[in-house]
């Protein structure tokens, strides 16, 4: 009994850790990318895979998740296929958000990942909405919602919190706190410490080191169980944005990078240490994984990237559920040769 | 029935038969609302079905949202269309642009209800009528019915539609009328505008507030007045303006919105696009002013009769 319960540990803490290192490669793939000109824009999400992957690992099949721009690990870890992902980024025939979205912004149905909007926070009112449907309809299954420390100076922020534990709603809040959002650090985003702030909603808020993957599965997992008998709960989970913020961003303007990849600091070195002191991977294996989740990305990149951009005349698609003769007229003047 | 009476019947027929379908906002449940728009409704469907939430716009819009993604059918009201801009952020980049940005995936099947318009001493913001910055966004369905028949029927439409619709209720209207309407279940389809008073001379086009008093005004007219009641402003039936317009070659625009970039400019331009040549006079509009909504002088905001009528003198008479 003792051998299959540590079979499965072992496997999930593998899972886990090949997920923020393919999450790495893939930030690394399309920085590259987009400098060369092959990829228009991109957030990347470095120093946040170990927050992502711990929070994934906690998740079950019927959880939903709002998240937002960054998400990539915690994608990887739920099954969206890696070619799905470069397929957003890119923009191709192949997105499932067929190419109107700028990069960053994944939708996932087949996994429960909600659509990202740009503006900050504000899926965290639909993740409300969200749990409360699964509450009146007696399904199993929370909703967890991210954002980074930005957003919890937001108004959606505010009334989220406050509608999710008025209503008593199985949601987790996710603040991914790398520190900074653009330009400006946490500590002139919020005098308060942000889990502290659930106090304010009568609401339990709790503190994870989001460096340590396997202490924020840890944290996330009490988490889901506790909002899965319909207490919201606020998790703030520390790390650090060793990115820019965007590719249009040039951080040296405002910040010393205070870790460096390949540090002490750095999450994936701190989950290699896990690996090996749990006894879940040796050295070897490590090399294996990073090796194999390394060559995956390149030649995955380089098919999708074969992949045309979508018809011009889809981009008159979807906007109402049977298209206006407005628009109908417009895809004809602009199509027309 | 009344308006307010009409648009109760609607819900309560929607909910009795399809249990998706969710109100919620400030003040719905116990107090059926401000204007009692969703009286008893709360006590025959329980406390899950009809909301009282707390208060925030922003927070009534975003989980209705969150809700409709997820098979709810829900009816969010703002209880003044006045106090919707702390929502509009929702409105606009959420509610609208799901299913686009999700490549249909996502659809977001909701009713927001809010009471719009002046003539009840509201003041400021207790009176405005935002249609326009609705109409403006793409994804959106604005609906505003005019009578307590229409208003059973588009909001039983808008309940049943798979897209989101902004429907503006005429506050001014709720008790103004009282009709004989059927009490079961009936339709009135969206996207189709309604002649209400067909005539050869002119076509004054309306919706909303404004129905009335351009039927009483077109009803004492000398000249044959046709007049057209929108029901949906977006997306707006083109044919059924474009076919009166060729008819009588004279067009009149009224709407109680200030006048610049307002939903009769629109009208205006998609007439003058298509039809020009058919026209005898310059379009004109009747609307309120671009100032403001006055407390004590909103008599003189609201168009009028005397002022309906004298743009269609106007037309009548260009040379």
């Amino acid at each position: 009994m003792t051998e299959v319960l540590d079979q499965d540990e072992k496997n999930l803490m593998v899972r886990g850790f090949t997920s923020m290192v393919l999450g790495r490669y893939f930030d690394k793939k399309i920085i590259t990318a987009q400098r060369q000109g092959l990829v228009g824009f991109y957030t990347p999400m470095m120093g946040q895979e170990a927050t992502q992957a711990g929070a994934a690992m906690a998740l079950s099949r019927n959880d939903s998740v709002y998240g937002y721009y960054r998400d990539v690990t915690m994608l990887i870890y739920l099954g969206h296929p890696i070619e799905k992902i470069f397929d957003q980024i890119m923009g191709n025939a192949e997105d499932s958000s067929k190419g109107r979205q700028m990069p960053s912004h994944y939708s996932a149905k087949e996994i429960n990942f909600m659509s990202v909007p740009s503006p900050v926070a504000t899926n965290l009112p639909l993740a409300v909405g969200a749990a409360y449907a699964k509450k009146y309809r007696k399904e199993d299954g929370i909703v967890i919602t991210t954002f980074g420390d930005g957003g919890t100076s937001t108004p959606d922020f505010h009334a989220a919190m406050n509608f999710a534990a008025v209503f008593d709603l199985p949601v987790v809040f996710l603040c991914e706190n790398n520190g900074w959002a653009i330009s400006l650090p946490v500590e002139r985003q919020t005098k308060a410490e942000i889990y502290k702030k659930a106090e304010a909603y009568g609401m339990k808020g709790v503190y994870v080191d989001g460096n340590d993957f396997i202490k924020t599965y840890r944290t996330v997992k009490d988490a889901v169980e506790y909002a899965r008998s319909g207490n919201p709960i606020l998790v703030e989970a520390r790390s650090y944005r060793m990115g820019p913020h965007s590719t249009s961003d040039d951080p040296s303007k405002y910040r010393k990078n205070e870790v460096q990849e390949n540090s002490d600091q750095d999450p994936l070195i701190i989950a290699e240490k896990l690996m090996i002191s749990g006894g879940y991977l040796n050295q070897a294996e490590i090399e294996k994984i990073k090796e194999e989740s390394k060559k995956m990305i390149d030649e995955k990149f380089e098919e999708r990237l074969k992949i045309p951009a979508p018809a011009p005349e889809t981009m008159f698609d979807d906007v109402y559920s049977e298209m206006t003769w407005a628009i109908e007229e417009e895809r004809g003047d602009i199509l027309r040769r | 029935m009344n308006m307010v009476q009409a648009l109760n019947s609607a819900m309560d027929l929607k909910m009795s038969e399809d249990d998706s379908v969710i109100i919620l906002g400030e003040d719905v449940g116990k107090d059926g609302g401000v204007f009692r728009v969703t009286d008893g409704l709360q006590a025959k469907y329980g406390t899950q079905r009809v909301i009282d939430t707390p208060l925030s716009e922003l927070g009534i819009v975003g989980m209705a949202i969150g809700m409709a993604v997820n098979g709810l059918k829900p009816i969010p009201e703002i209880q003044f269309q006045d106090f919707i801009y702390t929502a509009m952020d929702q409105i606009i980049n959420q509610m609208a642009k799901i299913r686009y940005r999700s490549g249909g995936d996502y659809t977001v099947p909701l009713v927001l209800r809010t009471p719009v318009g002046g003539g009840i001493k509201g003041g400021l913001y207790h009176s405005q009528s935002g249609e326009a910055y609705f109409a403006h966004t793409a994804g959106l369905t604005v609906v505003s019915p005019s009578n307590p028949y229409d208003a059973k029927g588009l909001l039983i439409s808008a309940i049943e539609s798979p897209d989101p619709v902004i429907f503006l209720e005429p506050k001014r209207l709720y008790r103004a009328q009282k009709a004989e309407i059927p009490e079961d279940k009936y339709t009135v389809p969206l996207r189709k505008a309604n002649i209400i008073k067909q005539g050869s001379d002119v076509t004054v086009i309306t919706y909303g507030s404004m129905v009335p008093t351009v039927m009483s005004a077109a009803s004492k007219s000398k000249y044959d007045v046709e007049v057209i009641d929108l029901r949906t402003i977006v997306p707006m039936d083109r044919d059924t303006i474009l076919n009166s317009v060729k008819k009588t070659g004279r067009v009149v625009i009224v709407h109680e919105a200030p006048r610049t970039l307002g939903v009769g400019a629109e009208i205006s331009a998609m007439i003058s696009e298509r039809a020009i040549e058919y026209l005898y006079a310059p379009i004109l509009r009747v609307t309120g002013p671009d100032t403001p909504f006055p407390y004590r002088l909103e008599d003189y905001y609201l168009p009028n009769e005397a002022r309906i009528s004298a743009a269609i003198e106007k037309v009548m008479t260009f040379r």
